[in-house]
Order: C-alpha cells, then structure tokens, then sequence
C-alpha cells in the first residue's frame, strides 16, 4: 500500500462518522486559530509601536546631559561637569557631516493664559530644525523661524488641544496668549498629531529656544536631538556626536548619547516575550486538541476491532493496520490545522477590519510553525492507540461483537 | 493419491495448549493430517471439540505449540507475523460463519480488501474484483454496501474475497450457520463447484449433512482425531 491509499482509506473512515470527526477536529481548528489570532495580534502590537517610533523619526540622536552608566554602578559625576548648551548644538551643527539637523530643546511647563482661560502646558524651546528633526510640522502659519530664536522674540507655535482650549472655535493665529505672565504672539498652529507613547503631542506650546530659557531662567538645554542623514550610519554618527562633544567638554565625557534602537530594543524584548507566551498558551490549547484526538482514536480502535480481525485475517501485517490508524490521527490534525489557519486569518482579517489603527499582521512563521505542530500533534497522540490497533491478535478481534 | 505429490498442507503431531490463568487446556492434541492440493475436506466435531483451534492454525491466524505445520513445505513455526500475514494473504482464503464483512464498504470494496494488501494496483483491484463477484453470481450487487444485502448474498460476498486473490486454500467456518437451508445450499453448491473447478477446500462443520458435500471427512472430538465410529459414540 502507498501513501495515497493509506490516505483514501483513512478519509473513508472519516467520513462514515463525519460528526465525530467534525468535533474531534475542532479542538485542533480552536487551538491552531488561537496561535494564528494571539502572535498576529501580538506581531501587530509590535509592529504598531514600531511605527509609532518611526513617526517620530527612527534616526534620531538624543543627547542628554550627565553620563548614564548602563553597566551599573553610580553615575560618575566630574568635578568639571558641563551642561549642555547652545554652544554645543552650534559645534554638532557645523562639525557633524553626518547630520541632516541638530535640535536643542529646552524643556519646561507653564501656566498659559488666554482672555480669561488657562491651561498647564508643556513648553518646548525649539529652533527651526526641531520640525523636521522630530517630523512635527505646523498646519496654519509658520514654525519657529532662525530670526524668532537670534531676536528672542516672544512668538509661540500651540498644539490642537492648546488651540482648542484656549480660544475654542475662535481665530487663533496671531493672536496674544501669556506664558506666565509673559506676552506671547501665536504664529502657527501645530498639525494634529495626538498621543503618542503616552504625550499628547497636541497639548505643547513651542517657543524660541533662547526665549524659553529666559523664561525658564535657564542658560543649558534639556537636551540637543541630532537627525542622522543615513539611517545606515547611526552607529557613526553617535561616535561622530560623541567625539565632537568630548572635546567640547574638556575631554569629559559628561553627557549620553543614546539612539531610538535601545529604546526600542527593550521594549521589543518585552513585546516579543509576549508574543511567543500568548502563542505557547494557544499551542496549550492545540495539544488539549491532541489529547481529544487520541481519546475519539481508542474508542475507534475498540469500536473497530471487529473490522481490524478481518484485515488481518486477509493479510494487513501490522505494519497496515498502525499506518491506517496513524494516517486516520494525522488527518484528523491535519485538517483541523488547515480549518484553524484559516478561522484564525479570518479571525485576524476581522479585528483589522474592527481596529484599523492596529496594524494586525500574520506572520508567515506562525502559520509554519502552528499547522506543524497540528500535524505532529496528531502524529504523537495517533501513534498510541495505532500501535493498540496493530497489536491486536487476530483471532480475538474476529470475535469480537 | 500418489506418494509422490507434496501435500499442500501438512500437520504432525500438531498440540495447542492455552493458559487460561492457573489451568492449562489443551485445545489440540497430536492432530496428523494432510490436505493435498484440490482435496475437498470437511473437519466434523461437536462445538468446544477443538475445531476452531483446529481452523484458526489451518489459517495461519495461529501457531501450534507442539508438532509442525506446513504450508506447500514452509514450517509455519519459524515465520515472523509479517510473513504469517502475507501467507494468509496469498495462500489462504476466509469463509467465516457471520460473514466479516466490512459493513460501511461496498461488496465491492470488501472483495478488494486482499488485493489492497497484496500490493495490486488500484486500477487492476476493481477488475479483479468484479470478475470474483461474477464467479458467486454478484455482480449486479458491486456497488450496494455490505449491510444492504441479504445473508445469502453476503456470504457469496466473502467467498468472492476468499477467491480474488486466488489462494492455494478456502477455508470454510461453519460457512451455511447462519443461513436459512435454501441459501446454505446455495453456498455449498458454489464452494462444491469452485472445488470441481481446482481449488482446495476445507470446511469446518458440526452439520453432518454439509459435511457429507466433502470428499473426505475428519472427526474431532476433545481436540483429538478420532474415527467415524468412535464420533458417532461419542454422540451418542
């Protein structure tokens, strides 16, 4: 006998009990779907945050002042520690070959206050580079230009919700706000944005850099964002920064700079655990399958024993009769798998359909890996009662009623 | 019959005892006996007189424990269960009492089943097949499923399977017990009529009147050989 007839044989004993197959089926179809549908959405979490990062621009630079020991240890603080400045922003701009912008940004909150109403804002003190450096440019009139940063002058972009809060349905473009206290004219409102990573990026006033730290009181940055031109050379460009600022400091290495990747990369970590833990509680589910499997199997073996006596009695050596009866588990997996793959692309297709937002993806591997497993899993609770099958000694089978 | 013919199937001395927990039966007890190929023969007993035990080594479905069984000289003691598997394949031919047919499959199929473990290729399968049906007069009834039809069919149906893979040996258990005289008759005409046309028979039987349709006929009583006298004693 080939493989197609231990198949066909197999099929035909499936198909004389189609509901006991169709069930039996089921545990595989609800487990294989369960692995489809948990690593989709898992993959698709991931791959949300992924781009969520890239909005922000994934070649960025952040460098902070301070030097962050990532081996442990306390932070070593020098006796000549700098803090980052303007200054620093201007050598990273004119050295850095391998920069397309350099961002200083200060840092801060105030009260904002508009005829009447006020908000607690987030203040950011920009230079012109900031809107593409972070890939955040304004809707209605203008960013912070070089001349509003060399003038100081006291001009202000506001996100959305700053908008929306202050002056309602009402003209906000060159109108007059007070940052605390302080006159400020609206120059350009920001596009909308909204939260991003837990900041609403909508709900932040930018001003001039060196405005912001007269207004703050402040003569350092909170930190200095440089864009890498190719995405390729971030690796350089942070030994190129690096470099640049070591000799700016005195040959102190007093500040950190760190790129999206290691950001990133913890918290793929943490995304991938979860991903691979929902996939191996759903294969929990497919081998609960397998167990249905090997459970509806002995009862066909003992249902059938009269049909094994025959078989052998005409000639099936053993051999035939674990085959037919492995081939029988195996297809039962089997298609519970194929049934699965599908339910669970379907079930992925409707959640996309559901959450457009969420990027649902299905991955190519956990589609291999889980329809091998039904496949194995069938294979591994088949063999027991195939081989309860095969031992069968003739004589009493063909008397069994 | 000359001494000269090697006798199809031959048993000395052949013993089977079973262990039933403490006790040990003894099932056979030192049968000697030859079967020469286009013999007729019929194995007479009361039921529990060994003559299942007697079928079942004829089969090849069991061994003996003492004594020898051969089949066309090959001591069936010394085969795997793989070869035992494929002698009965070959060799031997099933009529069973209540049939063992496979009930879900076609008359067709059923009569396929020795052909699908002797390797024949499906497209050969259904026409040897067929042409066994003819030779039992089913061929009208291929295609109907085995529990569509009537015992008398039904038993010209596992003759078929007995045949198709044309064995050196038929044979018959109790094969008109659970038929009514007319359809027995009718299936003893077919196997007496296959046995004109060449092919050994043995049959196993406590009917007297079937056994009388053999040529020759053996007596087995408490799993020994005895004469026609002593049986008809032992009757009573």
């Amino acid at each position: 006998m080939n493989f197609l007839e231990y198949f066909s044989v197999a099929f035909e004993a499936l198909r004389a009990n189609r509901m006991r197959a169709a069930l039996t089926m089921l545990g595989v179809v609800i487990g294989v779907a369960a692995v489809i549908l948990l690593v989709s959405l898992g993959t698709g979490t991931k791959n949300y945050v992924e781009r969520q990062f890239a909005g922000l621009g994934s070649n960025i630079l952040i460098i902070t002042p301070g030097k962050i020991e990532t081996r442990g240890g306390p932070p070593i603080v020098g006796p000549a520690r700098h803090k980052l400045t303007t200054g620093d922003a201007t050598i990273l701009a004119k050295k850095g070959y391998l920069f397309s912008g350099v961002a200083p940004v200060v840092f801060g909150s105030a009260e904002v206050k508009q005829s009447g109403r006020s908000r607690n804002v987030s203040v950011l003190g920009v230079t012109p580079e900031f809107s593409d450096v972070r890939n955040l440019h304004v809707e209605i009139g203008s960013f912070v230009t070089q001349a509003d940063v060399d003038a100081k002058r006291r001009v202000c972009v506001v996100g959305r919700t700053v908008r929306k809060e202050l002056f309602g349905n009402a003209n906000a473009l060159g109108q007059i706000v007070k940052l605390n206290g302080a006159r400020y004219r609206v120059v350009g409102i920001m596009e909308n944005k909204g939260v991003s990573l837990g900041i609403d990026i909508d709900d932040i006033v930018f001003i001039p850099v060196k405005t912001a730290q007269d207004l703050f009181d402040l003569d350092s940055l909170f930190e200095i964002l440089v864009a890498v031109r190719n995405s390729n050379d971030i690796d350089s460009g942070k030994a190129l920064a690096v470099s640049l600022l070591f000799h700016a400091h005195n040959r102190h290495e007093d500040f950190t700079v760190t790129d999206q990747r290691a950001i990133l990369s913890s918290l793929f970590t943490i995304l991938d655990t979860l991903t691979y833990v929902l996939g191996g509680i759903a294969g929990i589910s497919l081998l609960v399958g397998g167990i249905g499997i090997m459970n509806i199997m002995l009862v066909t073996v003992k249902e059938r024993t009269n049909e094994i006596g025959i078989r052998k009695a005409v000639g099936a050596r053993n051999r035939d009769i674990l085959l037919q009866f492995l081939f029988e588990a195996t297809a039962l997996s089997a298609s519970g798998g194929v049934i699965g793959l599908v339910a669970g692309a379907a079930g992925a297709g409707a959640l996309r359909w559901a959450f457009p937002k969420m990027p649902i993806e299905v991955p190519l591997w956990a589609v291999l890996l889980s329809f091998t497993f039904s496949l194995f899993v069938g294979i591994f609770f088949g063999v027991y009662p195939a081989r309860k099958a095969a031992a069968m000694n003739p004589i009493e089978a063909l008397r069994y009623e | 019959m000359s001494a000269n013919v090697e006798p199809l199937l031959r048993l000395t001395k052949v013993g089977k005892l079973y262990e039933t927990g403490e006790q040990v039966v003894t099932g056979l007890d030192g049968i000697d006996l030859d079967v020469n190929p286009g013999d007729f023969l019929a194995v007479m007993g009361p039921s529990g007189s060994g003559k299942s035990t007697l079928m079942n080594i004829l089969g090849c479905l069991d061994v003996p424990t003492s004594g020898s069984y051969t089949v066309k000289g090959t001591d069936v003691a010394a085969l795997s269960p793989d070869e035992l598997a494929r002698l009965r394949n070959r060799e031997i031919g099933f009529v069973f009492q209540v049939f063992h047919l496979l009930p879900r499959a076609s008359a067709r199929k059923n009569v396929e089943l020795p052909l699908l473990y002797a390797g024949v290729p499906r497209a050969d399968r259904g026409r040897l097949a067929e042409e066994a049906l003819a030779t039992v007069g089913l061929s009208d009834r291929s295609r109907h499923l085995s529990n569509e039809l009537s015992g008398g069919q039904r038993q010209r149906v596992a003759i078929a399977r007995a045949l198709v893979n044309h064995p050196s040996l038929l044979l018959a258990d109790e094969p008109t017990g659970n038929l009514d005289s007319k359809t027995g008759e009718e299936v003893m005409a077919i196997l007496s009529r296959l046995n004109a046309e060449g092919v050994t028979v043995v049959l196993v039987t406590h009917d007297p009147l079937i056994a009388r349709r053999a040529h020759k006929i053996v007596y087995i009583v408490d799993g020994r050989m005895v004469t026609e006298d002593e049986f008809r004693k032992q009757r009573g």
